[in-house]
């Protein structure tokens, strides 16, 4: 599986893209949610994305609502990996076409379990 | 605001922070015992929050300590070189998830800045420093204060 980490700080782009390679991913980097766009438009094939949702030029919540708009990416899994923790930011994400929120800082086991939750843990991982 | 805000709850959030980003353990981020040394050649990373409540969170430390910390979170070895680059996202990215988890303590709905990285602390207009938390990170100083710009800020020390 292949996985687009979107994420303005290269510090967070490697944790998170460092924690989905061990657990078998391949990984794509993206500096915002423009970049992650002309990459899928470019014909990147992706199974996750993992976006911040601060980010200049295009932040994460634009970044959902242009993937949802384009039935050629309905199959990519969306997962928020932000600071923003307040309720209603949660649910407009999930509005908008997010499929998981994870809140920052995070363990390697909470990317974990969110990925089990999605069924996207490699099935050695869950061996 | 400092009804909502509390020290406890800011250190809590930094050492929630520290234990997942860098340490992976809690209570090695503890507050200082005894005098405060100065900070010498300092570093500072804020992120301003924006909206009903309004200020900024602030992290100070030595840039040798930060230096430090962003080889843990970029995986490098001791005594690999930082550029600036690096050190200026790594210090900052700390910054801007204490802040994020700050906002969320807030009552009121906000808009988090981009983390910013600098050798000096910018002044933020009208603003009160209303939490300030010299905290010790292996044995070495670092600083989280929490400014607020509301007209009604309540100055350090009255909460």
């Amino acid at each position: 599986m292949r996985a687009l980490v979107i994420d303005d700080s290269r510090t967070m782009r490697r944790i998170v893209a460092g924690t989905l390679e061990g657990l078998g991913f391949e990984t794509l980097q993206a500096e915002h949610g423009r970049d992650a766009l002309d990459q899928l438009e470019a014909g990147a094939e992706v199974d996750l994305a993992c976006i911040d949702w601060n980010m200049p030029v295009m932040d994460g919540l634009e970044f959902v609502t242009a993937v949802r708009a384009n039935p050629a990416w309905r199959a990519i899994t969306l997962m928020m990996v932000t600071t923003e923790a307040e309720h209603s930011q949660i649910v407009r994400a999930l509005a908008a076409g997010a499929h998981e929120y994870l809140i920052k800082p995070f363990t390697p086991d909470a990317i974990r379990d969110k990925l089990d939750l999605l069924g996207l843990v490699p099935v050695e991982e869950l061996a | 605001m400092t009804a909502t805000v509390e020290y406890d709850q800011i250190h809590a959030i930094a050492q929630e922070v520290f234990a997942a980003m860098v340490d992976g353990d809690l209570g090695l981020l503890l507050p200082w015992d005894g005098d405060l040394p100065d900070i010498v050649d300092a570093l500072v990373a804020w992120v301003d929050l924006h909206g009903e409540w309004s200020g900024r969170a602030v992290l100070v430390t030595a840039s040798d300590t930060a230096h430090d910390l962003a080889r843990v979170l970029l995986g490098l070895d001791d005594g690999d070189a930082v550029s600036r680059a690096d050190l200026v996202d790594a210090f900052g990215e700390i910054a801007n998830v204490v802040g994020g988890n700050l906002k969320s303590l807030l009552p009121t709905p906000g808009t988090l800045g981009l983390p910013q990285v600098g050798d000096v602390l910018p002044p933020l207009a009208g603003a009160a420093r209303v939490q300030h938390l010299p905290l010790s990170w292996r044995g070495r100083l670092l600083v989280v204060d929490v400014w607020v710009t509301l007209p009604t800020a309540t100055p350090e020390g009255t909460s």
